[in-house]
């Protein structure tokens, strides 16, 4: 299989100086002595993949050809970047240029911003998967570490296509502190049977759409009438809506009660607005990004004031188990402690018809 | 300080002992699916044997045991009555723990009782082949043992999963001559219409019982054969009681806590009724009977108490127990035996009045208790019998915060020999905690039917 293989050179150079991110800020970091991290991660990918029978597509020098040679692989070179120094464009244009070639998977080596570069080329048809080397690593496209990740190409054949976020980090705001996310789109990666995997014979050998849509069955069933339910960002959630025979948004928050679409695309003040009318109110989101978060990543809409006017209890988790098996625990992070810790040290996560898992959470 | 407390064979009980003589209301009616009406001897009458029909509406107290079925029982009964000395000492708790071992019989656990009981009165009747279902395959393999016995022909349908996972059960059934089904099937117009639902479904008790049911339902020398819930299968399995009971006297013992696990109820009800007639009649007011159950199927902890099918299809009468409605698949936990939706009828009226309590627990945490078992007293247990260890040493660590020296019994109803995949699932991690979402759901089952 042909396999596109891009380093974004500059990635995860502004962490070690604390810049969190490099978007924009290369030649900064550059200036302030940051030296590149993203070759070794993906060396540590090479090394850890040892040989293999998949066909590496990649462009020239620093952007893949010259780590990739130098670790014994044959690779076939689509691309070659104009200048020494490679921008974001750079990266779009080698993705095409992959795609183009007939690439089946594009493995990329960089962090949230390269990550969204690279979606912006694949969208959902063309699965993705991040070594991760960046600042930032929200997004859910990444494996856990470089050999992680060459853990997934090796058994490439038992993996399955999951729903992944890749995450829009507001790096200015994130260098002031203030962590804002927003799911950017929702990607298309390959993840193996984890741990927390049912055996065999659980609700797999169904697809993952199937599964979503088993979820989304259970959820209209327990609908009640006159209750308002909001619906945070993903393909989870969004099978809920497709199912009623609704039009929502597949990034943002749609609002639905009695059967009809009574808000979509929500910001904070929409749902504080809506909440007023429906003092009856159930939160049904899908964790996000590779950490697995609840709340406070990618659905920032649901702010402290939200979730205390709606109530913690009415909060209702979706996840597929091939989702929720690429993480041990789960992450709620409402930027309030005592709201946090309303929340528990568990929580039931909805993973089939009528059937939940109980998760750890943590803050 | 005896370990082993053993009755003679001629100890034997000559009865089993009928809890519906001393019940504080009788049971509500079944009622037949097709007419609406309650259920009589003559709509059972195509699928059970008439002595079965007999038991199943009796209230005589005590029901002689046919010689030729004390005879078989006595290739594994009585059973033993273990004082759990080391997982006693393990604990440090004050508490004395003892335990029924059901897993000595040939094919492992408690079912067997029933097994052969059944078997006899179907092979009185000139039955040839009995029909069944089977979760995790211990069922099945009992009714294979005693069928073959009196020279019958026995075909299982075995929940997919447990058939997929559980080979080894498989086997067994086939050692004793009987045939073993994937359900669902496409051999029967209940498989067939799941299947074009769901391919790829793992199966449920549920399902694999409309299976069984309509197999012998349209063959006259075809009879049916349920492995628990119906009340002549838990007095079939008093037997485990009322040995108990002798053998905790041997021992100057007497019970203050009951713990069975819970799938259908019968091996619950086997161990506990004999003891529950106690409770009822004044002399052990304070006795603590406790029904044990998996957060992914918790019958009785979450459970409506209603009028509901004893299958997915519908064919079976319609009974009253706690039932988390007849369409629920319980997620694939493996105590495939504890995955069934509803609950026989007398126990559920002995929880519905209060005479019995119950408490359900996660899967790591019960195989965390089954290890446990196993390092102290050498037994693994079945993964539904783990259950009932689980609840075990929660009472006895109880007893040590409090100090008091209860006597807990509990059935071990079967040992995990073929079920050590579960084992290596719980110690790689792999193990998802399951549970039934009841606050969702709440009052929202909706398919009961209507009587
Ligand atoms: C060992 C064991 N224990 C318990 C059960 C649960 O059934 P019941 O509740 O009828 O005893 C089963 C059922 O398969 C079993 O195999």
């Amino acid at each position: 299989m042909k396999i596109g293989f891009l380093i974004n050179p500059v990635a995860g150079m502004g962490g070690a100086v604390g810049l969190k991110g490099t978007d924009g800020q290369h030649a900064r970091a550059m200036a302030l002595g940051a030296r590149p991290v993203a070759p070794a991660k993906a060396k540590a990918f090479c090394t850890a993949l040892g040989p293999t029978l998949h066909t590496f597509l990649t462009a020239a020098g620093v952007m893949g050809g010259d780590i990739l040679r130098s670790c014994g692989y044959d690779c076939e070179t689509v691309y070659r970047p104009a200048a020494a120094t490679t921008t974001r464009a750079d990266t779009i244009a080698a993705c095409e240029a992959c795609r183009a070639a007939g690439a089946r998977l594009l493995l990329f080596c960089g962090g949230d911003g390269t990550a969204r570069d690279v979606f912006s080329v694949c969208d959902h048809d063309l699965p993705l998967l991040g070594i991760p080397a960046g600042v930032k690593m929200y997004s859910g496209v990444f494996a856990t570490t470089p050999a992680a990740a060459a853990e997934i190409i090796r058994r490439l054949g038992e993996a399955s296509c999951i729903d992944a976020e890749v995450l829009d980090v507001d790096e200015e705001a994130y260098r002031h502190n203030a962590l804002s996310t927003t799911v950017y789109g929702i990607a298309a990666t390959p993840a193996l049977p984890g741990l927390r995997q049912a055996s065999k014979w659980a609700s797999d050998g169904s697809s993952e759409g199937r599964t979503q849509e088993e979820i989304a069955r259970f959820i209209v069933d327990i609908m009640r009438p006159g209750t308002l339910y909001l619906l945070g960002a993903g393909s989870t959630t969004a099978a809920v809506t497709a199912l009623l025979g609704l039009e929502g948004t597949l990034l943002g928050v749609d609002a639905v009660c009695d059967g009809r679409v009574v808000g979509q695309d929500l910001n904070e003040d929409g749902i504080c607005a809506l909440l007023e009318r429906h003092p009856a109110a159930k939160i049904i989101v899908s964790p996000i990004g590779a950490q697995g978060f609840v709340l406070g990543r990618g659905n920032q809409q649901f702010s402290p004031a939200v979730l205390r006017r709606a109530g913690p209890e009415n909060l209702i988790v979706i996840a597929t188990p091939a989702k929720l098996s690429r993480t041990s625990s789960l992450y709620i992070d409402t930027g309030d402690d005592c709201l946090n810790a309303a929340f528990g040290t568990s929580i039931a996560v909805i993973t089939g018809y009528a059937m939940a898992q109980r998760i750890p959470l943590k803050t | 300080m005896r370990t082993k407390i053993l009755l003679d064979e001629n100890d034997l009980p000559r009865k089993w002992y009928n809890i519906q003589a001393d019940l504080p209301r009788p049971l509500d009616p079944a009622y037949n699916p097709q007419t609406g009406q309650p259920i009589g001897p003559e709509d059972l009458a195509p699928i059970f044997a008439k002595e079965l029909i007999r038991q199943e509406v009796s209230t005589d107290r005590y029901i002689t045991i046919p010689d030729e079925v004390r005879d078989i029982l006595t290739l594994w009964r009585p059973s033993p009555l273990y004082r759990a000395h080391r997982l006693e000492a393990a604990l440090g708790t004050p508490a004395k723990i003892y335990y029924k071992y059901e897993g000595v019989s040939p094919p492992g656990s408690h079912k067997p009782n029933t097994a052969v009981a059944q078997a006899y009165y179907n092979m009185k009747d000139g039955i040839e082949r009995i029909a069944t279902e089977t979760g995790a395959g211990q069922w099945g393999s009992a009714l294979a043992f005693a069928t073959q016995l009196f020279g019958m022909e026995c075909t299982v349908y075995m929940v997919r999963g447990s058939y997929d996972q559980k080979p080894f059960r498989k086997m067994m059934m086939q050692c004793w001559g009987a045939e073993c089904i994937a359900s669902p099937s496409p051999l029967t117009n209940a498989g067939r219409a799941i299947l074009e639902r769901d391919p790829e479904t793992s199966g449920s008790l549920g399902i694999a019982i409309s299976e069984a049911v309509e197999d012998a339902a349209s063959k006259s020398t075809t009879n049916y054969s349920l492995g628990s819930v119906l009340n002549h299968v838990c007095l079939h399995q008093s037997v485990i009681g009322l040995e108990a009971k002798e053998q905790l006297a041997m021992d100057e013992a007497e019970a203050d806590i009951i713990i069975g696990c819970a799938g259908g109820g019968s091996n619950f009800a086997g161990l506990a009724f004999p003891f529950v007639r106690e409770k009822l009649d004044g002399r052990r007011p304070d006795l603590e009977i406790i029904a044990t159950e998996p957060t992914a199927c918790p019958t009785l902890t979450k459970g409506l108490y209603a009028y509901d099918y004893g299958d997915v299809a519908g064919y079976t009468p319609i009974m009253k127990m706690f039932t988390l409605g007849h369409g629920f698949i319980p997620p694939s936990i493996h105590a495939g035996g504890l995955r069934y939706h509803g609950m026989a009828p007398l126990v559920s009226l002995l929880h519905q009045e209060g005479i019995i309590g119950s408490r359900a627990y996660h899967q790591n945490e019960v195989f965390e208790a089954a290890v446990r078992f196993a390092r102290t007293e050498g037994i693994i247990v079945a993964p539904e019998a783990a259950h009932a260890v689980k609840a075990v040493i929660e009472c006895a660590d109880e007893c040590t915060r409090t100090g008091e020296e209860k006597t807990i019994v509990f059935n071990c109803s079967g040992h995990g020999h073929f079920d050590l995949n579960s084992y290596e699932a719980y110690f790689s991690g792999a193990l998802p905690d399951y549970e039934y979402p009841a606050e969702l759901i709440a009052a929202s089952l909706k398919d009961l039917p209507r009587v």
